[in-house]
């Protein structure tokens, strides 16, 4: 027999692999295995989630936003009423609304954030 | 409500079961498993694995295949990949224990190969059985999961002449065994020691 043929006929007998007796209960258990991956996955990403949220909201406590958000809404008044004596003649209107513009940039920030954390969630 | 499910996939072809799977589909992929369990299991014991390690080790293996589906370009055929996935786990777990050394480093086996009974049904398992432990897991990791010489040498960290020659050995004995001048009748038999 030509060796190429015997080669041949060697993979077929290779790929002729008999079903196993225990074939169902084996696909059960990797089926099994896939679902607790992903039950573990979805709980990690959910505690990853609320750790994150956690720390987001202490750290809004700690650094006194909502304080800084009101004195800096202050300065902005402030600054806006000192340019209007300045500068009556310009527009300045921005300006005027500075506690506003601040709420907005922070709004932005977190939509921002979630859009992040969607895309990273989707990547995992 | 499973078998539902996987009566759902039972009709579809494995590259569309690989699509659903790479969308998440757990139960899609549980349907590939069904398929090609036995043929992973199948050449991790050819290569010599105990039932239960190989077991193991397919199991690994399919879990992997999941984790990486988007790769599967279907240039091969699922099995395939997945016995190429199955036998490099299996070589790493050898090497993890060190078992892979002794392998690797006991003597070729000189003694001629048995001659086989022309009368005799003979089986490719039993067939294997008359290898060197490397000579066997040599000759299935190239004709039962499909890697070549240098993959094949790559993956058991040995040169790639000496791969060549494990091949060529354990090849003469399985044709001495398995395709005599005689003319033994040839199959696959359903036995997996």
């Amino acid at each position: 027999m030509a060796e190429v043929d015997f080669e041949r006929r060697l993979e077929r007998l290779f790929a002729e692999s008999p079903e196993l007796p225990d074939a169902g209960p084996f696909a059960d258990r990797v089926e099994r295995r896939l679902d607790a991956g992903w039950t573990a996955r979805r709980w990690l990403i959910g505690a990853a989630g609320v750790v994150g949220g956690v720390v987001g909201a202490s750290q809004l406590m700690v650094s006194n936003l909502f304080q800084r958000v009101e004195s800096a809404g202050d300065s902005a008044r402030l600054l806006s009423s000192s340019l209007n004596h300045i500068s009556t003649g310009a527009d300045w209107w921005t300006l005027s609304g500075g506690g506003a513009t601040v709420w907005v940039a922070a709004a932005l920030a977190v939509v921002m954030m979630g859009f992040v954390l969607t895309r990273v969630i989707g990547e995992i | 409500m499973a078998s539902l499910r996987h009566s759902k996939f039972a009709s579809l072809h494995d590259v569309e079961l690989c699509s659903h799977a790479a969308l998440g589909e757990r139960a899609a992929f549980g349907e590939l498993v069904r398929r090609h369990g036995s043929a992973v299991r199948g050449v991790l014991r050819r290569m010599g694995a105990p039932p239960a390690e190989a077991d193991d080790v397919a199991q690994d293996a399919f879990l992997t295949a999941f984790e990486r589906i988007a790769e599967f370009r279907g240039e091969g055929t699922f099995a395939a990949w997945v016995k190429k996935i199955a036998a490099r786990l299996y070589l790493r777990r050898l090497a993890r224990e060190r078992k892979l050394g002794v392998l690797t480093a006991e003597a070729a086996e000189d003694e001629p190969p048995p001659r086989a009974d022309a009368d005799a049904t003979i089986d490719l398992d039993g067939a294997l059985k008359t290898l060197g432990a490397t000579e066997r897991l040599c000759v299935t990791m190239c004709f039962g999961a499909g890697l070549s010489h240098t993959e094949a040498a790559e993956a058991l960290n040995l040169p790639l002449g000496t791969v060549k020659s494990h091949v060529k050995r354990g090849l003469d004995k399985l044709r001495a065994r398995l395709a005599p001048e005689s003319g033994a009748v040839v199959e696959g038999r359903a036995g997996h020691g």
